[in-house]
């Protein structure tokens, strides 16, 4: 059933992209042309896949105060992840553990995420990156993700297969240098990329390294692989002005064109959206620390925003989630806090 | 002073008339302002606008005792357009003015301590949310329709550098 309405209403949006002209923002109107080339038959994971199930948590931007509220709700995300009923094979933590990326940030959400029940892998977000450029969470976090050809030290993206399926985490959070020519110290520069509307970053992306790692990653995977990729920011321009959105998402995009079956999920909007770009579809996660507005951009599934009935209840908005991978597809399962997902999300929806 | 300035404008006002009515050519009152006073004024507003900016990310500490600012829910003033208010508010069970709103996050979600209503530090939260709701309509409204934040394009916005005030750092 959600699947039917998921094309319908695919279609009507790109009719009412295209129908309008002169449409001011640069998002929608490129989300709209890529959609146009989008027949958006859904992806069938293919045969060789065998059923499991992971999960997703991702930005709980975690303080140094003692008994910060925070801690308690990555604590709630976590118990819904280990009291769920089939157990995920491993969960993907995706990004933002840390507010200011500090050591006693990262190592208080090392100590928390110990809590996790099954294997848990991770992508650095920036909010846990720019104090030292991911030292720091490279020596606490990498050595959860497995070896796969990186540069040594570099655990920050990696790939590995499970049950028939390619995962590939990426580091999608690297700006250009804009802190030497200011003189600014580690933690300036991570307090001016904490600030989501912060004029100096630019839109980020995964950068010349990562770019080939991955093109020599893929090279090896044929195309009925089914390819799930893991980012802290969304792989297709949504709203680059708040990094939603990465540099090379087009030369991402590209190399999956190839594929049967690509899936992305992100985490850093702090909201629940689905898309549809080319061949892949990408899902967003809520977060563990506090809901964002969605910005004023047309979005090709709209029905996917959460409903925010009462900003003053502070469990609004915020959780986890799962996703089901069979022969058949992904079924993604938001899992929020308070009751404020769509009616269309509410009972899972096929990515 | 109130006086003094309706009397000065009634006059101006009366002026307006008389130049209208013997002069096609010309109908003002006064010599328009000049680019001095209007640079004047735009830097008077500027300022204001830009304290609320740094006020909005974090610049006043007893703002927040959790680390979290307006910025952290708000990025760009989202979901914080001033022009929606008075709005129903769930949290206040009636109608709420925009200061009332700020005062209400400041010691809610962010357990700080609110702004005096009338001070010049509210007046500058209001000219920084207004500034960035600039041309958007101005619709009283419910809490429940989120409203959409002004579409900023990516650029240099307020430039300043991070205060590094009310930062988690600090103990």
């Amino acid at each position: 059933m959600a699947d039917s309405k998921i094309e319908n209403s695919s279609k009507r949006e790109f009719l009412q992209f295209s129908g309008k002209a002169g449409l001011s923002t640069m998002v929608a109107t490129a989300a709209g042309v890529n959609l146009g080339l989008v027949d958006l038959v859904h992806a069938q994971p293919g045969k060789k896949v065998t059923p499991f199930r992971f999960a997703v948590i991702s930005d709980s931007h975690l303080y140094s105060f003692k008994d910060h509220k925070f801690d308690t709700q990555l604590m709630d995300a976590i118990e819904q992840v280990n009291n769920l009923p089939v157990k995920p094979d491993f969960v993907l933590y995706g990004g933002d553990i840390a507010q200011d990326g500090t050591m006693d940030q990262l190592e208080k959400g090392k100590k928390i995420l110990s809590n996790i029940k099954s294997k848990m892998v991770i992508i650095p977000g920036e909010h846990d990156w720019y104090v030292d450029m991911g030292t720091g969470w490279n020596g606490l976090y990498g050595a959860n993700n497995p070896e796969s050809g990186q540069r040594k030290g570099r655990k920050e993206y990696w790939s590995f297969d499970h049950k028939g399926v390619h995962f590939v985490g990426l580091n999608n959070i690297l700006v250009d240098d804009f802190w030497t020519a200011q003189k600014m110290t580690g933690v300036e520069r991570q307090t001016h990329m904490s600030m989501l509307e912060g004029p100096w970053g630019g839109l980020w992306g995964i950068h010349a390294e990562q770019l080939a790692w991955l093109k020599k990653d893929l090279a090896k995977q044929s195309t009925d692989t089914p390819i799930v990729l893991f980012s802290h920011a969304p792989l297709w321009d949504y709203y680059p002005r708040w990094g939603f959105g990465t540099s090379d998402g087009a030369e991402i995009r590209a190399m999956l064109a190839r594929f049967e079956n690509t899936f992305s999920f992100h985490g850093h909007v702090h909201q629940t959206i689905y898309n549809k770009i080319g061949n892949m579809s990408s899902v967003g996660a809520m977060s563990t620390s506090w809901p964002w507005p969605y910005p004023d951009v047309e979005l090709a599934f709209p029905q996917s925003r959460q409903y925010r009935a009462d900003p003053g209840n502070e469990a609004d908005g915020m959780g986890s989630y799962y996703a089901d991978i069979s022969p058949a597809g992904i079924n993604v399962q938001h899992q929020p806090f308070a009751d404020s997902l769509t009616p269309w999300m509410k009972n899972g929806f096929k990515a | 002073m109130k006086t003094t300035f309706t009397s000065r404008a009634l006059t101006a006002l009366g002026a307006v008339g008389l130049t209208a009515a013997f002069s096609l050519g010309s109908v003002q009152a006064r010599e328009p302002f000049t680019q001095a006073e209007l640079d004047k004024q735009q830097k008077a507003l500027w300022a204001v606008s830009k304290e609320g900016y740094d006020l909005w990310h974090g610049s006043k500490p007893s703002m927040s005792t959790n680390g979290l600012g307006c910025g952290n829910c708000h990025p760009d003033g989202a979901a914080a357009n001033p022009q929606t208010f008075p709005k129903f508010i769930p949290a206040f069970n009636r109608v709420v003015t925009f200061r009332e709103m700020i005062n209400w996050c400041i010691e809610n979600p962010q357990a700080g301590k609110a702004l005096d209503v009338t001070g010049p530090e509210m007046l500058a939260m209001e000219a920084y949310a207004f500034q960035l709701h600039r041309g958007k309509p101005i619709e009283p409204g419910l809490a429940s329709r989120q409203t959409s934040p002004v579409r900023v394009e990516y650029g240099k916005g307020f430039p300043s550098k991070p205060s590094m005030i009310g930062k988690d750092t600090r103990e």
